[in-house]
């Protein structure tokens, strides 16, 4: 009933909410774990101490399986399940790691890093530059020469927080915490395919939205697209 | 854009807004708070914020922020710069003087729900044990004191029944008098997520509330009740309740005063109380009042959530008794899910109200008339306490007036901008000889006090805050205090510098004290929250880790049953007449907090910059009135100036307007009506008239540009 709330930990990210459900026993990288039932793959993995990596997914939402980074092999079934969106299941058998696996999620970190301000890489502490680090990812193969968003103007409407759409991976986390978390619904994604962008309200200004700068968004985005004001020196301080 | 800069270290806290009590990691990068994360193990808030708490802590820094003691021996003399002890020396040297002269009852102290714990329970034994009589109080006098009288009445405890978490198993949430999602937002945002799995919402409010509606959340009833009928009105429930059988028949029989139960039944059933007749005189649908009393007593779990909107009446106790009534009748109470909860305004009115600040009891609402408790308390402090119970803040202000009342110790309140009838409360504060404000800021009431002891913000001291839902939470020191001592510190050189041997080392001795001298904070201690992050009270041998749900088995009565008060609906003397044509009734807003001496010094004033008039716009032509428009509003008590706005929120007939900033001084118009218990002010119910006016007044335009924060 509650254990999505109650279940959260500090220091770890289960990927997707904790739930209570009766045990599930599942096998994880040769690992046994026991789960609720109703956990996803990725939350038994991370409590396997296998965490996959993943950029959409975060316990306090619903699973979303956009980004593509967390697939997972799965014994007996075919293609390459996201594991946030995957239920365990008695006795299920998985791989976080292996050579397909890896050359997989390489080729989406690297579509996403093509598109993310490249001077923005080396200092980042963001998720997505955790993640990146964490799977080595320092490069992509697409060069500079593909449509991007790199020209997109940063929202500093907000006193407290800014949106910077150059960082922004789409990921949803924001329009989720929005909705699911806070409840407002104030955040939406705009347009389709590669002009998909985040919107506040009717594409106004955070300040001028019906966003209630409960700071859910900047709190759940992975990539320092939303990120507050006072964490920079000089300008931003107490804009 | 550049990458943000990695804040350094984080410390676990609570805030000190509203009673939610959310847990929070304040992150630092030196000496300076760089960013407040919601604490994901919080389990007020398991992670979530809003913008009072996550953002809007800057005011700790603002350029106006009092540094050192400021002292002067005559309001009209400007402030002198002093050392602590100068001014613990000046202020202890006047007390005494004036003990003296005027006897030990002439000077008393208020304590504030701002304060930690520790503090309040330092006020209260400075009261007691030092100055010598028991005039202590608190502002929960202003707000939930009769939560405190009815509750205890009717289920046994002055406290929320239930945990925040209990409401993600409710079925159907009666929200009364209280807007969660402005001025409980957590909470509020838990309840939309258990709204959108489908419970049920009742709302009973005089005001189309953002709780009303809001996206993917809308009541399924709600009463817009005349501002003042909410006896009537939930009478008028338990008439159905009563008439169509809806009770809970078995649980009464099992846990509550049978007897009494049936003088309720014959009160409540009584023909006076049918929806057809209260309808009309509450200004809502017979067929409305029936819908909710059948919803509420389906269940099958049913709880209700409620505010100042019940508490502060002439009536309030009597509203309070009502909800308690009405969950004992129903059996809505002792398990998940139900419950009979109050929304407590400040951070800390529960640990305000159960720690002994008032005049009549101990901490844990034991008498001070009460001979072995009294010998506890007399046992650890070393002193014969007085047995007389003291003045109420409004007797002390009276008895000021009076000229009998001639010094008051005041930590972190502003009674003038925040209690009913200001020009009653000024007149009081001029006519005493030594008022010492305990505060972080130079506020509406430091023009008339005499030493100033400049505080600690809760970002600069430790201690402990008790949530609207019983729950202890550590405050944790995350930078220095900038005047130099933590506010329990201040208080306690102050006990020294009037004489009252006793020293701590730190505030968790405090803790320790309250558990030895308060049962139901009995296992509390700074190490078992360190431990698991929060308890909730009653937390003793029985309960070592602390009390979810209260009333399981029986509820905390001589006899272990629930019991039932007579409600007669008595209505408030304060109506419209043909020179006071409307109803105003006052709230919140989410992004200021209360009378905004916090969030008025932050950006949050970008969305709130003033207390505007909400008007409906039937009344409004009638007024001449268009959106924007400066009026003047008028009562018996007073008048203000202040900015209208056309809304739909309000039916004709009434006005609405916040509290949040001095300028438009809302208190000044309302009523000096009380709560018949527990003298409660009637903030929610005064006749006023509005009147078009071309520009405001002089006087009003200055004190905006003073009192504004300097941004």
């Amino acid at each position: 009933m509650w254990h999505e709330v109650r279940g959260l930990k500090d220091e770890v990210d289960f990927g997707t909410p904790p739930r209570d459900g009766p045990p599930v026993t599942l096998e994880i990288d040769g690992v046994m774990i026991t789960v609720p039932a109703g956990s996803s793959v990725m939350l038994a993995a991370t409590k396997a101490d296998r965490a996959i990596p993943k950029l959409c997914a975060t316990d306090m939402l619903e699973a979303f399986g956009s980004c593509r980074v967390c697939l997972v092999e799965i014994e007996g079934r075919n293609g390459f399940p996201a594991s946030c969106t995957t239920p365990v299941v008695e006795g299920m058998k998985v791989k976080t790691r292996s050579e397909t696996l890896k050359r997989l999620r390489k080729g989406v970190l690297g579509l996403y890093l093509s598109d993310f301000p490249q001077s923005e890489i080396p200092d980042g502490w963001s998720e997505f530059h955790e993640t990146l680090k964490a799977e080595g990812i320092t490069s992509h193969p697409y060069g500079e020469a593909g449509a991007n968003h790199f020209d997109a103007k940063v929202d500093d409407s907000n006193p407290y927080f800014l949106f910077d759409p150059t960082k922004c991976i789409v990921c949803s986390r924001c329009v989720r915490a929005c909705a699911e978390v806070q409840g407002t619904f104030a955040i939406t994604i705009d347009g389709r395919g590669f002009e998909s962008k985040v919107v506040a309200s009717q594409d106004q200004p955070f300040l001028q939205s019906e966003c209630v700068s409960c700071g859910a968004c900047v709190q759940a985005c992975p990539s320092h697209a939303l990120v507050e004001k006072s964490l920079f020196e000089g300008e931003y301080k107490n804009a | 854009m550049p990458n943000p800069i990695k804040p350094e270290k984080s410390v676990i806290t609570t805030c000190a807004y509203c009673g939610v009590g959310c847990g929070f990691k304040a992150e630092t990068r030196g000496e300076k708070i760089v960013r407040m994360i919601p604490w994901k193990e919080g389990k007020a808030n398991h992670g979530h914020s809003c913008i009072k708490g996550r953002f809007a802590y800057d005011y700790y820094n603002a350029p106006d922020r009092v540094l050192t003691p400021l002292i002067r021996s005559s309001i009209n003399d400007p402030w002198k710069s002093v050392s602590w002890q100068e001014a613990f020396d000046y202020a202890a040297s006047e007390f005494k003087r004036i003990q003296a002269k005027f006897g030990v009852k002439s000077i008393g102290a208020v304590s504030s729900s701002r304060c930690t714990n520790e503090e309040i329970f330092l006020t209260q034994k400075l009261a007691r044990a030092v100055l010598g009589n028991n005039n202590i109080d608190n502002c929960a006098r202003i707000c939930h004191s009769p939560t405190q009288f009815g509750l205890t009445n009717t289920i046994g405890a002055g406290a929320a029944s239930q945990h925040f978490d209990s409401i993600l198993q409710a079925d159907v949430i009666m929200v009364v008098g209280a807007n969660p999602t402005e001025g409980h937002p957590v909470f509020g945002s838990m309840m939309k997520r258990r709204i959108r799995e489908g419970a049920k919402l009742i709302v009973i409010d005089p005001r189309k509330t953002e709780t009303v509606e809001s996206a993917h959340c809308k009541a399924d009833v709600h009463l817009a009740i005349r501002p003042g009928t909410n006896v009537a009105i939930l009478d008028s429930i338990a008439h159905v309740i009563v008439r169509e059988k809806l009770y809970n028949e078995a649980f009464v029989r099992a846990r509550c005063e049978v007897k009494e139960f049936e003088n309720w039944m014959a009160l409540v059933g009584d023909d006076k109380y049918a929806p057809e007749l209260i309808g009309p005189i509450a200004n809502v649908d017979p067929a409305d009042i029936r819908k909710v009393a059948r919803m509420y007593a389906g269940g099958p779990n049913s709880t209700i959530y409620y505010g100042l909107g019940v508490t502060e009446h002439s009536q309030g106790s009597t509203g309070v008794m009502c909800l308690g009534n009405l969950g004992l009748s129903c059996g809505m109470l002792g398990r998940e899910g139900v419950g009979v909860n109050p929304l407590r305004g400040q951070g800390n009115v529960q640990g305000g109200s159960c720690l002994g600040s008032w005049p009549h009891v101990f901490s844990g609402y034991r008498f001070v008339t009460d001979y072995a408790t009294r010998s506890s308390f007399e046992a650890e402090w070393g002193v014969t306490l007085d047995a007389e119970p003291g003045l109420r803040l409004p007797n002390m202000l009276d008895a000021a007036v009076a000229g009998s009342f001639k010094g008051m110790y005041i930590m972190g309140e502003d009674p003038v901008q925040s209690d009913p009838n200001q020009h009653h409360v000024i007149a009081a504060m001029k006519s005493m000889e030594c008022v010492v404000l305990h505060d972080l800021f130079l506020n509406e009431t430091s023009k008339y006090a005499h030493v100033f002891f400049p505080g600690s913000s809760s970002l600069e001291k430790d201690g402990t805050f008790t949530n609207a839902e019983r729950r202890v939470s550590r405050v944790r020191k995350v930078i220095e205090p900038l005047a130099g001592l933590q506010d329990w510190e201040i208080t306690v050189k102050f006990m020294n510098a009037m004489g009252y041997n006793v020293s701590y080392s730190n505030p968790g001795e405090v803790l320790d004290e309250i558990a030895r001298l308060s049962p139901n904070y009995s296992g509390m201690s700074f190490a078992l929250i360190d431990r698991i992050g929060s308890a909730q009270w009653p937390c003793n041998v029985d309960a070592p880790e602390g009390t979810e749900v209260l009333h399981r088995e029986k509820f905390p009565r001589a006899n272990g049953l629930g019991t039932f008060m007579l409600t007669e609906y008595v209505p408030t003397s304060e109506r419209t007449s043909d020179r006071y044509p409307f109803l105003l009734t006052t709230g919140r807003i989410l992004t200021q907090y209360n009378v905004g001496t916090q969030t008025r010094r932050t950006p949050n004033s970008l969305w709130h910059p003033e207390d505007l008039l909400e008007i409906n716009e039937q009344d409004a032509v009638a007024c001449g009135v268009r959106d924007g428009d400066w009026v003047k509003m008028s009562s018996k008590f007073g008048q203000i100036e202040l900015r209208a706005r056309i809304s739909e929120r309000v039916n004709p007939g009434i006005v609405y307007t916040t509290f949040h900033h001095a300028k438009s001084k809302a208190n000044a118009v309302t009523s000096d009506l009380s709560d018949w218990a527990t003298n409660c002010p009637e903030y929610k119910v005064t006749a006023v008239d509005v009147v078009r006016i071309n520009a405001p007044t002089e006087d009003a335009s200055l004190d905006a540009e003073r009192l504004e924060p300097a941004e």
